[in-house]
């Protein structure tokens, strides 16, 4: 990160300049006690990894975000998964979706096949 | 100096003491100790260093039922005034829960009037920092009517300056309805809002749920979408109002600040961060970071409806508006929040003459029984309401899927777009192959020899004819078909153009949006 002075309408800021990367990741600056500038916006996160964030209804539980149909299962119950390892791609509104686990642990409850339907809420499976 | 003129300035000077010295020593360590400032410091966080100037110091309650006139506060537990941010004029109010519980009157709301009317005749923007118990309850109706005469100006006010709500501790009952009127609503994440309470809602339901859980700043940043900001305290809170408002105009007459950031061109990465496969899934917020501004992108509402992306940005030191499918969620299908999301930031952006960027990948509106029960076609019509009724200059870049009413709801031109791009790889349909093989080819699947076989080979005709923008271009709905490395120099161009763009609506009281 590089700092910079610059003049603005007679008035000085001071303000930090960093390149994005290729991907366009940008790190995030941590925020300065005050906002110096309106000159670059401190950016708040960097982007999120490319995972599907599936809804929860409880710690670990995973539901349908969407009605489709089950393209793959990679996980089968009683395998121990990390956090945000894909599970299994959910074919919805075209695209193929990859649902996560939401918590480092084990499977449970992952009872679909390959070409089966599911509504959206419904039960995918959890990770305890 | 005589002594009639030292009476006088002991005199002043005591109640300015009383002024300051606000909910008194015990009341400023518990907030304090609770991690957060108190009124006066947050004025100090908000505005440039050393620019806050308070007004009507000394207004006091004239309130006397129940022992009021004993129990009365000089400031009548809010701070308001004035001061500068990023060098240009604001007015703010600041509820003080050190005093009275920072309880709402007829005098603490008459307090707060004044510096609103101020901000509307001096054309600057109004912030109301948010840290009270709720109505006076021994001011009875009057204090009612003050939350009225506040709704009020909002409402007046509303389109003509930028009004931001921080919430900051508690927020409830009528309280919550001046910040739901206003433009952003940033909360701390040991803020409250709700109409009702904990035990309220015990004594009616029987549900037993704490604040936090009712209407915390997670509650309402991710699930009801009342919130649009959330910080972890105070000064990262305020920071990000001034982050906020370095994007926006004083008033509806003004223009945002032009500020040259590092125009950097990574177009080139658009490629690669974009799948050609359009069953592939990705972050938009590449994307986004990509085209503009270095750095310069600030997310609107990240954590709510986050199949579509909001947020302010800046391109050749411009300020605009993006808003994006989000294919990694929900496969970026637009539904009710999202409809709901996006209409108010693209009326916010129109009101403040902010040109809009929208970068579409929609594979349609989300089918479903809860869908269609929930009003998915009045929520829905207010992004094409949106989208129609806005004058600001309007660019739309088509990535990929384009799809049906969803395609038409994502700033297309037949609604108003001045410029569209696409990429080589768009999809521009009114349905997906699959879908409509089975609508128009259905006869002749049925009398084929090989039914499979017939379906394969008309959803390759299909998929050949119209998986592609060209049909689009051809019939002018698509201006131009671009390369992804010509991205930002094409899109920065065509809002060039736009700068001195005239269209105004027909002269009407105000449109009908489906509420």
């Amino acid at each position: 990160m590089s700092k910079y002075r610059i003049t603005v309408e007679g008035k000085t800021y001071e303000m930090d300049v960093e390149l994005i990367g290729a991907n366009g990741a940008v790190v995030a600056p941590a925020p300065v006690a005050k906002a110096a500038a309106p000159v670059v916006a401190a950016p708040k996160a960097a982007p999120a990894p490319a995972a599907a964030k599936p809804a929860e209804v409880g710690s670990g539980s995973v539901t349908a975000p969407m009605p489709g149909t089950i393209l793959k299962v990679l996980k089968a119950t009683g395998d121990s998964v990390k956090a945000g390892e894909v599970v299994l791609i959910l074919e919805a509104m075209k695209m193929e979706n990859e649902i996560t686990a939401p918590v480092d642990g084990t499977i449970g409850s992952l009872n679909l096949t390959e070409g089966s339907t599911v509504a959206g809420g419904d039960l995918l499976f959890d990770v305890k | 100096m005589d002594e009639l003129w030292k009476n006088s300035i002991d005199r002043l000077e005591s109640r300015r003491e009383a002024v300051l010295a606000a909910g008194g020593v015990e009341r400023i360590a518990k907030q304090h100790a609770s991690g957060k400032l108190t009124a006066r410091e947050r004025m100090e966080a908000l505005f440039d260093d050393g620019t806050f100037v308070e007004l009507n110091d000394q207004i006091t309650s004239r309130c006397s039922d129940f022992g009021m006139d004993k129990k009365k506060k000089p400031g009548d537990g809010v701070v308001t005034g004035y001061g500068y941010i990023h060098g240009r004029v604001a007015f703010a109010s600041s509820q003080d829960f050190t005093v009275g519980g920072g309880s709402l009157g007829e005098a603490q709301a008459m307090k707060i009037c004044r510096a609103m009317d101020k901000a509307m005749e001096m054309k600057a923007p109004f912030i109301s920092i948010n840290d009270s118990g709720g109505a006076r309850i021994e001011e009875g109706i009057d204090s009612l009517t003050g939350y009225a005469d506040i709704f009020y100006r909002n409402t007046i006010a509303s389109g003509v300056i930028p009004q931001i709500s921080v919430i900051m501790g508690p927020c409830a009952g009528g309280a919550c309805y001046s910040p739901a009127i206003t433009d952003y609503i940033f909360m701390t994440d040991y803020a409250q809002m709700y109409i009702t309470g904990p035990a309220v809602v015990k004594s009616v339901t029987g549900e037993v749920i704490t604040s936090a859980d009712l209407g915390g700043a997670s509650v309402h940043s991710s699930t009801s979408g009342v919130a649009h900001f959330v910080y972890p305290d105070d000064l990262s809170c305020l920071n990000g109002v001034r982050q906020l408002l370095g994007y926006l105009p004083q008033s509806n007459e003004d223009l945002s600040l032009n500020v040259p950031g590092t125009p950097v061109d990574n177009s080139a990465a658009l490629s690669d961060i974009v799948p050609a496969d359009s069953k592939k899934a990705y972050d938009v917020r590449n994307v986004i970071n990509s085209i503009v501004d270095a750095g310069s992108f600030f997310e609107v509402q990240e954590s709510f409806a986050r199949n579509i992306v909001v947020g302010f940005a800046r391109l050749d030191g411009q300020s605009i508006g993006v808003i994006a499918n989000q294919a990694l969620y929900m496969a970026g299908s637009l539904e009710i929040n999202a409809s709901d999301k996006a209409s108010r930031f693209i009326r916010f952006c129109d009101c403040f003459d902010i040109p809009l960027l929208t970068l579409v990948d929609v594979p349609a509106f989300l089918p479903g029984s809860q869908q269609e029960h929930g009003g998915i076609i009045r929520h829905g019509a207010k992004l094409l309401y949106a989208y129609s009724e806005a004058t600001v200059p309007k660019v739309s870049l088509i990535m990929r899927k384009a799809y049906g009413g969803a395609y038409i709801a994502m700033n297309s031109k037949g609604t108003g777009a001045d410029i569209v791009y696409a990429w080589p790889i768009a999809e521009i349909a009114v349905m997906g192959g699959s879908g409509a093989v089975s609508i128009i080819g259905k006869k002749a699947i049925e009398a084929a020899e090989d039914p499979a076989a017939k379906r394969a080979e008309l959803l390759a005709e299909y998929n050949d004819k119209f998986m592609n923008p060209y049909i689009a271009a051809e019939h002018g709905y698509v201006d131009e078909v671009i390369l992804p490395s010509e991205t930002r120099s094409k899109i920065a161009e065509a809002f060039r153009m736009l700068e001195t763009k005239d269209r105004t609506l027909p002269l009407k009281k105000h449109g009908n949006i489906p509420l």
